[in-house]
Formats: C-alpha cells, structure tokens, sequence
C-alpha cells in the first residue's frame, strides 16, 4: 500500500522491517529524522532493538562496530561533519569486514558551514572499502536499505547507503512499503561466522605487520570488486519478492541511438528526464545512473556507454586541485576503450544549489562544444567573486581540442 | 602456508608473537621516594603511613606505625611546629594534610584505649643501657633502645619524666595529665627502669655509670638561664624566661607585674605572655627582632602561627622587627625599654643583615622585662666532655667521641624542638645498638623526596582541611586546653586527604590506562611493594602510565 512518507520516516520503517538488534546514533546535527523515527519505533515497541544513543558519531560508529562483531544486526545513520568523523571507524568496520549498513544523508562538508546537499561527505570515505550504493528517490531507499543489509551479510562488507540530505531526506513521497513477511522472505537472520563469543574467545583488530598487510589489502579490495554479484543479485531477488529493482550497479535510460550521454549519481536523474522530456527540442541524451560507486562497476559502465560519442558525467563533489571525482573515474574506465567516447566532468548543485531543469540544455551545449572541458563548475557565478579569485577560465576549465 | 584470516581474527594471545618491548627507548619503574611530610618530620615519622591506616579506620595498626619512629605522638601532636605539614605537597593544591591534628587522635586514642607499646620485653642478660634526662631525647632513645632489644635504665633530676614538656610548658596548651599519661605507659614498659630524683653529678656519676652500664646517653636538656643584658646594664629583678614557666607550671605563680615586655620570638617567649595576661598582667609585649610569620616573611619568628594568634586574641602585643636599644631603669629596677625598628636586608654582599633604623626609637613602660632568648646547657656531672663548650659536642649519630657515651637533644644545641630531640633520640639508639652488636641495622639512606610537579593532581579532589575547634577567648583559663583537637571521624576524613605522595595507591590507573596491557596486576609478583609488575615485553615506553600515575611513584628511565 502506498503511503505518504517523509524519505527519512520511510528509512526508518526499513531499517526497522529489516529487525536490526543494534542501533546507535549521535542525535545531533548532523543528523537526520531517520534514527528519531528509529527511537521513537523502538520507544513505542513496535521495534525490539537495543537502541544507543551515544555522545558522537566517532562513538556511534564504534558502538555498531562492536555490535556486529558479537554478532548483531547493526545500523546507524550520519552525513557531512559526522562522517568525517566517523572516518577512522569506517576504515576500522571495513578492514575488520564487519557486516553492517550506514545511511549518508548526503551533504555538504564545511567550511564554509553548510546544512545543505551535496555528495563530498560519502566521496570523501570513498577509499574507506565500504560498499556505496547511491539512491535516486525515496523508493529506491526504502527498497536499497533492505537490500544493503542483505548485500553486507553476503558480503561480509559493510554497506553505506548514500540519500540525498534534504531532497530526499526530507521531502514526502507516495512509497510503497513492503511488508514484514517480504522483507523475511526476502533477508534471512543476521548470522555472522566470526562473531565474538565469549565461550570461545577471539582477537579482533590485531596487530598487521608488513609481512601481512598488504595480503589484507589484498583481499579487501578484492572483496569489494566482487560485491557486484552480491549487488546484482539482491537487486534481483527483491525484484521478484517487490516488483521493483532499482537498476542493480548501474541504471540506463534514454533512446538506445543517443549520441550523448550524461552520467549522474543521486536524485538529479529525476530532474535531467523531466528536462529531457520538457525540451524534444533538444538531442535526447542516454542517462547513465551509477547506483554503486563502490564497487566501481567499469564493465557494466563500458557497456552503457556502448554507441556514444559523449559523456558528461555530472556529480556533486570535487577534488580540489584535480577534477571531478565520478569524472576521472569514468574517464580512467574508459581509458583505451575502442571506440570511446569523449568523457568531460562538471560539478554542480554543491552545498544545496538549486538544479534546475535548464541544467540539461547547458550539459547538451557542453557535449556538443568542440572544446573539451575537463572539468569544471557548471553552475559558478563568477560576478559574485572579487576578481582576484575567479581564475583565468583556463585554469579551471582546460580547453584543448577534441581529444578523440 | 599459513594464511591471513578474513578481517585479520586471532587467537588469543596472537599478538604476543609481537615483543613490541624492543621498540623502547625508556622504561618505566616503581621508585618508592620520601614523601615530603616524612622527609620534613625531624623525629622520623612517615606521616603518609600512618595516615593510610587512619583512612581506612585501623587506628591502632596506624599507631603503632606511628610510634615505631615516635613514641611521643600526644605530646608532639600538641607542641611540635610541624615542619610535616609545611611540607606537605597538598599545601600547594589547596591546604596542607592537619598532621599534627591525626598525630594527636592517635596519641590520645592510644592513652585512652591503653594500647600496648609494639615491643617485647627484652631478654633477661640484655646489656642495660643508663639514659641520663626523660626528656624527649631521653625516652626517645630508651624506647628505641628497647625496641632493638636492650634494657634500658632512665635518671631523671626532677619527679616527674617529661622534661621541658612536663615543666615548662603551660597546662593550657600541653596538659600535665597527657605528659604524665605518656610518659608513663613508656617508662612502665617490661626493660625500662625508671630513676626519679637522680642527678648527674649529685646522685649518680658519669664514671660509675660507665662502669655499670654497656653505653651512655646524656639528654640532659639546656636549661640554664643564658646571661642576658643590655650593653652590660642588667635589672636586678631579672627573671629568666624557663624560670617564670617552670614557676607557673609547678605552683601557678608569676611574679607580679602589670606591665610586661617578653623578649624573643619563640614559643616559649609566646607561652610566656600568654600566661602573665593570665595571671593579671594588664599589658603584655612580645619584642622580637624577627617578623609576624607570613608568605614571603624571610625572617619569620619560630612560634607556631596559631599560637601567635591566639595570643594576640587574648590581647598580646606583638612588637615584631624590634630591637631593645636601652634599658630604663630606675634604681636598679626596670622602668622602660628603649626599642628601635630593625629588618634583616641584603647587604653588598647580598648576605641577610640585621639594621637598625636610626630614628625610628620609642619608648615603652614596662615594670618587668623577662628574656625567652635560649638556654644554656647545665654541664654538671658532664664538664670533661662539655670541655667548656657550650653545647655537648655529638655528630648526627649521636656520637660524642668518648668511649660509649652518646647525646641527644637540647643537650647538643642540634635540635630545638620535641620533634628534634625524638630524632636524635632515635638515631642514638640505633647507633648504640650498633655499637654493642645488638643490630646490623645501617643509617637509613635518604630517599629522593616527591615534588609536587610530580603529582598529578587531576585525579584528586578539593577538600577543606579539618582545622578542629578550639576555646573562644572569654572561655579561655589557666587550665582547659584551647586547641580542641580533632574528632575521630574527622581525623579518618582529614587522613583521607593525604596525596599519598610517592607511593602506589593501587589506583589501576597505570595498569588500566596502559595501551599495551604492560602492566601485570599481581600483587604476589609485585615484590617492589606495588601492585602492579611491568612487562618489559611489550611496555613500549610510551610514558602514560607515568603521567597518570597521581602520586609520582612510576617514573621514566631513558634506557639509550
């Protein structure tokens, strides 16, 4: 039955369909509704959950951390300063391959201070080894949270399921929620094989000397890489338990003729098809969605961009002093490709800017542009900067030609 | 092969494949030092001790602690000037430990519940050894002698044992029932053979007490009136300062006066003013070249603060950094006295010099001027070894270089106080033990004392020192004691107080705090006397359990 819910009450019930034995949360800013709505299920008892409120998200992380260790159902939920806070934790969580689930409610990182949403919080973890999944609206969070629990378990990963703070977080949407018997059906009891028992003592986090470390690494990597299956297949399954997939690692719309192709992460899919739909006048773009940016999906992704002459991947983040991040990736996955196409990377809609639809029209006229732009901020107003600190344009976007 | 388990789980214990000890450029180690109240306690006493076993209410056990160095603790606890406490590193966080105050409990608790002196009788054929004066030093040593297990025989001039503390010093401030309360559990002791109304050189004589006795100690006190004038011109009503004490002390007389001026700035010159404004004095003057104790006073007088301020309560004048420049007399009897303000200041050298403030000169009527300016020694029945000194020669041992006779206290101008007189007591007996083979026992070494910088004061709270009542000024008389003295319960919480200064307080801060778990709690293991071993293994040195240690009793050796 379809409801109106606000995303992060919808999270809530999701987390709470998924019976986790442990939540734990800092529960100030910030924060979200989500792990209110969680201790308010826990409070009224409509949730049985050993639920932690503890005095920051450095804490909370480590709470889930050791939770799960000793064998339980673990969650909590952050975004911007507190999960940089929690970075040193995350690294822990994932090294230890520690099964559990974070919701990032996407946002902005200060300084300068901001409440709004971007992606530079989950970018900046983006190396921690956990698993990131990125939502494109309230639904798919709902159905990607049960998802990512079951993804950890098979995985023994952790899963960061990545909201865009505010403009899903905190916008009503009709959502279907599932019921308690599909979500069992469809996530099995947590059980995790290296839990502590105290009967039969263990050491967890110990020392790794050189002799060790890289073989860690190792296999870390490796079992992040091949998360994709786990990835995949619980999209699938919950396809036929929902009858709604979320597009597995990565989603593709658009006329299998395009010429141009725009790749996003997030929520501002929804607005490039409405733009896309709103101006026949021009070129009809393929959108690529990459849903897991962790693992990297660099096969399914060449296959997407099977046919295209363009990509301009859009994203919320930047690496300051090099490019867009989603951007270099795409290029370094397209790298001596036959057949390629021109990869340039923009960013925009940071810290909470409006994306408008007329955001379309200007990543066509960049596509169609003979220069290549390898990176820049699409939606700067340079008027707004002493002159000083607007730069020569060629210092933020290189133009040099077609480099196909 | 062995092989890297997913997210690196081990056995216990895995970790130990790692010495992490070799990293370390330094160790740390127990090193048990001298709490500064014991450093500072002239008789010897290791306050912190006692005062653990206060704490924990074992008041007897704390006691008997107490009396292994000082078997005097009524006594002291009322008249010492407690350099414990002007030592005491809580003086620097907020007020200092009232070890006087806990001194005194114990002392009295021991008197009231007849607590038996930690001691067996000694063997029937022990060497005996002659005590001459049950002064302080006199009965210090023949405790301490007993307890190394010789017998001991004390001769005492007066009836009573006490010495000073029994003739001179008033029942107000030292009653004569706790002096006699504790100096005879002592002299009652199985080995100690009390001889009252025995003179050196009227009774007994040095030579025949050489001849019968295995050694000799001589604490026959300094109580001889020391000649006193100015510029040649003395009253001819001159009374000695002791004499007047003594006179009261016996028969609760001074002579009559109503104005008096005491010179000199010590207890006694105090306890002096303070009982001719109890015998109706209508204007009592204390003059003293020294200053009013205070911070940053270089020159301070030797009496104790508190007893200065009760007697200016009880209406003493006090004329500090005050010389007597004339004397006034009329006839022969005192009329006045000339004063001139003097200050110790730097001279070129930058050495302390006393100078006197030309013009600054004023008159004062007294009709009695008694001198409290220090005695001499009373060399009778001892003039060989005195050899026209005025102090009996004795190093720190008490040793006075003729053949088996040692000295304490007053006797050898070395100590000035009770606390003093105890020490050198103490030591002598050792010294005499040693010298008659009773004890392989060396002097003990001095330990490094425990700064306050070495503390770490976070882990201890702000507490109000316990100050105990004492009489308000209309209730006070000749003979109620004006300090109260503390209460049981309040001496357990003001022993709750001690820092506990260089020794393990088993807090497991080091054994809790340590990232390596280096540090073994093993009481059993810990033979240095702590709780906890370090396992050089693995301690890597870093230093936290040093800094958290809150009495500064794990310190840091650089091992390159």
């Amino acid at each position: 039955m379809r409801q109106a819910l606000e995303g992060s009450q919808a999270i809530a019930r999701a987390v709470a369909l998924c019976r986790p034995n442990v939540v734990s949360a800092y529960p100030i800013t910030p924060q979200t509704h989500i792990v209110e709505n969680i201790a308010k299920l826990v409070a009224d008892g409509e949730l049985k959950c050993e639920y932690v409120s503890v005095e920051s998200e450095h804490s909370a992380a480590s709470v889930a951390l050791g939770a799960a260790a000793a064998g339980a159902r673990a969650y909590t939920a952050s975004a911007s300063q507190g999960i940089l806070l929690m970075c040193e934790v995350l690294y822990d969580i994932a090294g230890l391959r520690i099964p559990m689930v974070l919701t990032c409610a996407n946002r902005a990182v200060s300084a300068p201070l901001s409440i709004w949403n971007d992606h530079q919080d989950s970018m900046a973890v983006r190396d921690a080894g956990w698993i990131q999944l990125f939502c494109a609206d309230n639904q798919e969070a709902v159905d990607t949270t049960i998802q990512a629990f079951r993804i950890a378990q098979d995985t023994d990963l952790p899963v960061m399921v990545c909201v865009d703070g505010f403009t899903l977080t905190h916008t009503l949407e009709p959502i279907d929620l599932p019921t308690q018997q599909q979500v069992d059906g469809f996530l099995p009891p947590f059980v995790f094989a290296r839990a502590l028992d105290p009967r039969k003592p263990l050491s967890v986090g110990t020392l790794a000397t050189p002799e060790w470390f890289t073989e860690a690494r190792h296999s870390h990597h490796g079992a992040v890489l091949a998360a994709t299956d786990a990835i995949v297949a619980a999209d699938r399954d919950w396809q036929q338990v929902s009858g709604r997939g979320c597009g597995g690692l990565l989603q593709v719309d658009g006329p299998a003729d395009a010429r141009i192709g725009i790749l996003c992460m997030g929520s501002v899919v929804g607005t490039l098809q409405d733009a896309r739909d709103a101006m026949p006048e021009l070129p009809s773009a393929r959108i690529i969605r990459l849903r897991s940016f962790r693992p990297f999906p660099a096969q399914a992704l060449r296959e997407a961009c099977a046919g295209l002459d363009q990509v301009v991947v859009l994203e919320r983040a930047l690496s300051p002093g090099a490019m867009g991040i989603v951007g270099a990736e795409v290029r370094a996955a397209l790298y001596g490709v036959a057949g390629a196409p021109r990869v340039q990377s923009v960013a925009a809609g940071l810290g909470g800017r409006d994306m408008p639809l007329t955001l379309y029209a200007q990543l066509i006229a960049l596509a169609q542009a003979p220069a290549t732009t390898d990176f820049a901020i699409l939606d700067v107003e340079l008027d707004k900067l002493p002159a000083a600190d607007r730069y020569p344009e060629a210092a933020v976007a290189v133009s040099s030609g077609d480099r196909s | 092969m062995k092989q890297y388990p997913r997210g690196g789980i081990a056995e216990p214990g895995a970790s130990l494949a790692y010495h992490t000890g070799s990293w370390r450029v330094q160790r740390p180690v127990h090193v048990h030092q001298a709490a500064p109240c014991h450093h500072a306690c002239p008789a010897g006493e290791d306050a912190q001790a006692y005062l653990a076993l206060v704490e924990q209410g074992a008041m007897q056990a704390a006691w008997e602690a107490l009396v292994s160095a000082n078997p005097l603790p009524a006594i002291t606890g009322r008249v010492c000037p407690h350099p414990c406490e002007s030592g005491c590193n809580r003086g620097q966080y907020d007020e200092p430990v009232s070890i006087h105050g806990i001194e005194r409990v114990l002392g009295d608790e021991a008197i009231r519940n007849n607590w038996a002196y930690p001691v067996s009788a000694p063997a029937a054929d022990a060497p005996t050894v002659a005590v001459i004066g049950a002064g302080p030093a006199g009965l210090s040593c023949a405790w301490h002698l007993l307890r190394r297990g010789l017998r001991v025989v004390v001769f005492e001039s007066e009836t009573e044992p006490g010495g000073i503390c029994a003739t001179a010093i008033p029942e107000y401030r030292l009653p004569a029932k706790v002096v006699s309360a504790e100096c005879g559990r002592l002299l009652a002791l199985d080995g100690i053979e009390f001889q009252p109304g025995q003179q050196l050189g009227r009774d007994v004589s040095l030579h025949d007490l050489k001849q019968q006795y295995a050694a000799v100690f001589i604490g026959a006190g300094a109580q001889q009136a020391r000649p006193w004038n100015i510029d040649g011109v003395t009253p001819v009503d001159l009374h000695d300062g002791l004499a007047v004490l003594k006179e009261w002390t016996r028969v609760g007389q001074v002579p009559p006066a109503a104005r008096v001026a005491v010179i000199g700035g010590g207890n006694t010159a105090v306890d002096l003013c303070r009982v001719f404004k109890r015998a109706g004095a209508s204007q009592v003057m204390l003059v003293t070249h020294s200053g009013m104790p205070g911070p940053g006073v270089p020159d301070a007088m030797r009496a104790l603060p508190r007893e200065l301020e009760q007697a200016q309560e009880e209406g003493v004048e006090i004329l500090a950094h005050r010389g007597v420049r004339r004397l006034v007399l009329r006839g022969e009897k005192v009329a006045g006295l000339e004063t001139v303000h003097m200050k110790k200041l730097p001279d070129a050298n930058g050495r302390l010099r006393r100078v006197a403030f030309e013009g600054t000169e004023s008159l004062i009527h007294v009709d009695m001027v008694v001198p409290a300016t220090g005695q001499d020694v009373d060399g009778t029945g001892f003039e060989e070894l005195l050899n026209g000194q005025t102090y009996l020669s004795a190093n720190a041992e008490g040793a006075t270089g003729a053949d088996r006779v040692f000295a304490g206290g007053d006797v050898t101008g070395q100590a000035g106080t009770v606390a003093a007189a105890v020490g050198q007591g103490r030591r002598a007996a050792a010294a005499i033990a040693r010298a008659l083979g009773k004890t392989a026992e060396t002097p003990r070494r001095s330990e490094a004392v425990v700064a306050f910088s070495a503390l770490n004061t976070e882990y201890f709270e702000a507490g109000k020192r316990h100050h105990g009542s004492s009489l308000p000024v209309a209730e006070r008389g000749i003979e109620r004691e004006v300090e109260q003295g503390l209460g049981l319960s309040e001496a357990r919480a003001e022993a709750g107080r001690c820092l506990s200064c260089g020794n393990c307080l088993a807090c497991d801060n080091c054994y809790t705090l340590c990232p390596d778990t280096a540090v073994l709690k093993t009481r059993a293991e810990a033979a240095d006397g702590s709780h906890y071993v370090f396992d050089y293994e693995y301690c890597k040195g870093c230093g936290l359990c040093a800094n958290e240690c809150p009495t500064g009793y794990i310190q840091m050796v650089p091992e390159l």
